[in-house]
């Protein structure tokens, strides 16, 4: 099992009512089978899922991208805009 | 200069981060806090951050803009928390021997943050609030930044 640190944001944080939530994952789950996991145990965010965007370690990364051990697992909603 | 702050923002000291003596313009954008969005009346706005990756961004559009234009400096300093109608919540200070490049950096610079710096903002309204939802930043189609 891998066990990683996540992060969340704005709308996110309001929904989940955490800044911050541990999440155990099958070894060699991808940020992509994180967003699933988090629909199943917080069905209030599946509206959102679409239009997260997942950062580790301060990067943008795709869904395919493999999660380690102690990651940190950012979950971006859509940025502040305006035009 | 980069910052992400709760303080009230002064452009002064990020001016003169940004110039150089080989600056002939600097150009400085205010993002303030309007009073209403949509029809509705903005009371306030609350900013999140996501500081350390916010930072990294800024100094990424920065190096876009100094590979786009030929600038001598490019600073940027956002403020988070809770700021009233009137209040700054951005500034954008690009330097450049003339002022068409300064103006046109500038420009960039500001569509760039808004497109790819975690930073969100909530509005409060008199009978409600909520997250606005802007522009979902782009994700690299393969994941190149696996470490060893």
């Amino acid at each position: 099992m891998t066990t990683v640190h996540v992060r969340l944001y704005a709308g996110l944080q309001d929904l989940i009512g955490a800044r911050d939530i541990d999440m155990d994952l099958p070894d060699g789950a991808t940020v992509g089978g994180l967003r699933e996991q988090l629909g199943e145990q917080y069905p209030v965010v599946q509206a959102f899922l679409p239009v997260l965007v997942c950062a580790v370690d301060e990067e943008y990364v795709p869904n395919e991208h493999v999660l380690r051990e102690g990651d940190r697992v950012a979950l971006i909603p859509p940025v502040s805009g305006g035009r | 200069m980069f910052e992400i702050t709760r303080e009230p923002l002064d452009p002064a000291p990020l001016v003169e981060a940004v110039r150089r003596d080989e600056s002939g313009a600097v150009a400085l954008f205010y993002g303030v806090v309007r009073n209403e969005n949509m029809g509705r009346n903005v009371q306030y706005l609350e900013y999140d951050a996501y500081p350390e990756m916010a930072l990294k961004k800024m100094r990424e559009v920065a190096a876009e803009v100094r590979a786009k234009f030929p600038v001598t400096g490019v600073g940027v300093m956002h403020r988070i928390g809770r700021l009233e109608i009137g209040e700054t919540s951005l500034l954008v200070a690009v330097s450049s021997g003339h002022r068409t490049e300064a103006f046109e950096a500038c420009h960039y610079a500001v569509d760039r943050i808004k497109q790819i710096v975690p930073v969100w903002k909530k509005e409060v309204w008199e009978d409600g609030e909520e997250w606005i939802e802007g522009h979902i930043p782009e994700v690299p189609s393969h994941d190149g930044g696996e470490k060893p």
